[in-house]
């Protein structure tokens, strides 16, 4: 023992003999030529078979790279409960019932950041309840909707990270409408008031106006559109989503 | 040790010993602060999994916030620990593989304080709030120049070492290292040019996901892969089974590894085919996964009556980042699933596969090659068997316990999540249970590498076993 711990103890030394040479590189094995085998049968079937299941996989989902569908066929959301959204059929009861229906479909879509509750997720997504984008005038949600936000946000006194919303324009004008109507009605705590709703009609006045912005919002952006501006248009009957009264009057406040 | 066929020459071993004493600092200079900052990642693992599991935790106290150790967390392990040791890995491999010594050792140990200090500067920056919600990009951007001068100065010398190799088949460990070193640059420029504020705002986020599989499949599997396709057959003692198996492995991943990583957003707002294509790739890589697998399999399986593997420190280590690279491949096809995905997709589960990527399988790859690289640079042998064991089998604890509960805890958390009329804070409260589970793996960690950071420190003081014979672990009691 003694001896061989003599050998290894100058393996510092420069130029020493092989035996000076620590055993750990002394004992090591060379490293032998690689072997030739050819790829035999089975890994072959193997490969073809993960061949079809890729293949199969994109041409189920893959959607011939058409750049317009952004949810694939074959992706089957969780079921609802029922009662809530879907499609009944039959009598369908006032307007403003499909129209916030409607917007809960749509809302499938939010959901998966701000969450079906509208709670978002903390430190990540912003909550949509008891935020003050949320429950103040349409137009800083219908800019927001529509060109999205980047940067930091502040909503309900918690500052958001920067994880983006990406812009909704790709919806059409009557979805963003409902969009906001739901979620006004449902986190904004405003149910049943005329205020919440937002039409179809606005939200193109919005597209039109917004036009020429650029990019995403940033805060100090969207701070600029006064907190209780409302989108021009006219307001609706709950009941039958009819123009009331005044009409387009009513739109200039 | 008996004379066999596979004994080397006198001219090899003392080309070898120089060759290892040329590498010796940069070397043992990357593992070691490698070594600290994982001790710093293991710590930081258990304590943001306490704050996620406690949330009213340091409640007053900013930077003792998940949203900060955990992005830390993240930044140690991978940069401070696992790229760190994977850049000492590379610059002996391939001194050893293309047998040249290193005449730039002063370079890279400076290029390696250049680089902990980017890390040191990155977790700093992220511990006072400036950081970014970009996973593995937490930190401010202009912090990534640092990183990008560190790690240039670094495998930049990898090039002439290769162009100077000696004359003959090109190495299939060689492939992958030279692969791994210039593929760097490119994922880190791109993901770092894209990733932030201006631009895209979706389309960053789905860098960021890009970002990170290709950190994973393009650099750190083909080290992981050139470590063992090195040390396997050296201490079996047999050659690899198949070259033309190991050039499928090779080329499969390298193909197909760039277009992975949109799938993490699969569903969101991109083109659905974009996720698909990302999904259909990781799919495929399953080809490169069985290549591999097969190839190591078939190397070791005829050495059974020598039972290396239950011995041998490196080749256990090493097989078991092989098993679970096979895992990471079949659990991330099974991801790209709509049907899988759709449920897990937001959960703990997704951070259980960063961990298993990062540290079940490159860690314990590393694990192995650090096993066999310290001795031969350092002259002297692992101070106990015993601690290697405990090494091995509490980090194998570890890794199975975060896999294990980060995949229940997804179902239990996403299953609430899932459900429209659920409180959100429920899905919180039961995927919480399951954190506990992150929290003990990462104890189970922190502990497991106790032993690992007392030798290592032994070790670089030369303070190592000075008799000879490898240090075996020792597995007779089973």
């Amino acid at each position: 023992m003694s001896d061989t711990q003599e050998k290894n103890l100058d393996y510092e030394a420069e130029g020493g003999s092989v035996v000076d040479v620590h055993d750990a590189v002394r004992r090591e094995k060379i490293l032998p030529p690689t072997g030739q085998e050819p790829v035999s049968f089975s890994p072959i079937i193997a490969t073809i078979i993960v061949i079809i299941l890729g293949a199969g996989y994109f041409g189920a989902y893959g959607n011939f790279f058409r750049d317009d569908i952004y949810i694939s066929s074959f992706y089957q959301p969780e079921p609802r409960p029922a009662g809530i959204g879907g499609d009944e059929g039959g009598d369908k009861g006032p307007w403003i019932d499909q129209w916030l229906a409607g917007g809960k479909r749509v809302y499938g879509q939010c959901a998966a950041c701000h969450q079906p509750n509208g709670g978002g997720l903390p430190g990540q997504y912003p909550p949509l309840t008891g935020s003050e984008w949320v429950h103040g005038g349409t137009e800083r949600l219908g800019a927001i909707l529509l060109h999205g936000i980047q940067g930091p946000l502040t909503v309900a006194g918690q500052s958001y990270g920067t994880i983006p919303m990406p812009p909704w324009n790709a919806l059409s004008d009557e979805q963003i409408a409902q969009v906001i109507t739901y979620v006004r009605s449902e986190f904004g705590e405003m149910k049943d008031d005329p205020k919440a709703i937002v039409t179809t009609e606005m939200i193109g006045a919005a597209r039109d106006k917004f036009s020429g912005k650029a990019g995403s919002w940033t805060e100090s952006e969207l701070l600029d559109i006064p907190a209780d501006a409302m989108l021009p248009g006219a307001e609706v009957d709950p009941q039958t989503g009819q123009p009331v009264g005044g009409g387009e009057d009513a739109a200039a406040q | 040790m008996s004379l066999d066929l596979n004994q080397a020459t006198s001219e090899d071993i003392r080309e070898r010993a120089a060759i290892d004493r040329s590498v010796r600092w940069p070397v043992l200079f990357f593992f070691t602060s490698a070594a600290a900052w994982l001790a710093v990642a293991t710590l930081l693992g258990a304590v943001s999994g306490l704050k996620l599991s406690l949330p009213r935790l340091w409640e007053s106290c900013p930077a003792m916030n998940y949203g900060r150790l955990f992005p830390m967390h993240m930044i140690a392990l991978v940069y401070g620990w696992a790229m760190q040791a994977g850049l000492g890995v590379m610059i002996w491999l391939m001194a050893r593989l293309t047998r040249n010594e290193l005449k730039n050792s002063v370079t890279i140990i400076v290029a390696g304080h250049i680089w902990n200090f980017g890390v040191s500067i990155a977790m700093l920056a992220v511990w006072f709030g400036f950081g970014r919600s970009m996973p593995w990009l937490d930190f401010p951007a202009w912090i990534a120049p640092i990183l990008f001068v560190g790690y240039l100065m670094t495998t930049l010398w990898l090039v002439p070492m290769f162009k100077a190799r000696r004359a003959g088949e090109v190495y299939i460990s060689e492939m992958f290292l030279l692969g791994a070193a210039v593929w760097f640059p490119w994922i880190f420029a791109t993901s770092v040019l894209l990733v932030g504020d201006d631009g895209s705002a979706v389309m960053s986020a789905g860098t960021n996901g890009w970002y990170m599989a290709n950190l994973i499949f393009l650099w750190f599997v083909p080290i992981g892969l050139a470590s063992a396709y090195y040390l396997i057959p050296k201490i079996a003692g047999r050659p690899v089974y198949s070259y033309p198996l190991a050039k499928i492995g090779f080329w499969s991943l390298i193909i197909l590894a760039p277009w992975t990583g949109f799938n993490r957003f699969i569903g969101g707002p991109f083109p659905a085919w974009i996720p698909a294509i990302s999904g259909a790739a990781t799919i495929l890589l399953l080809v490169s996964v069985l290549a591999t697998a097969i190839n190591f399999w078939k190397t070791v399986k005829g050495d059974s009556k020598a039972k290396l593997w239950e011995n041998s420190p490196t080749l256990r280590f090493t097989m078991f980042g092989a098993l679970m690279f096979v895992m990471y491949g079949v659990l991330g096809a099974l991801s790209s699933y709509f049907s899988f995905s759709k449920v897990l997709q937001f959960s703990h589960f997704v951070i259980g596969l960063d961990t298993l990527a990062v540290y079940g399988v490159f860690s314990m790859m590393i694990f192995g090659a650090i096993y066999y690289i310290v001795p031969r640079v350092t002259g002297c042998e692992w101070p106990s068997g015993k601690m290697i064991r405990t090494h091995f089998w509490f980090s194998t604890y570890g890794i199975g316990t975060v896999v294990l509960t980060m995949l229940l805890g997804g179902f239990a958390q996403a299953g609430q999540m899932n459900q429209w009329d659920s409180s959100f804070i429920l899905s919180v409260e039961v995927g919480n249970r399951w954190v506990v589970g992150r929290i003990i793996a990462w104890l189970l960690i922190t502990f497991s590498n106790l032993g690992f950071f007392y030798q290592l420190a032994l070790m670089f003081f030369g303070r190592g076993r000075r008799t000879a014979g490898a240090t075996l672990m020792p597995e007779s009691a089973h």
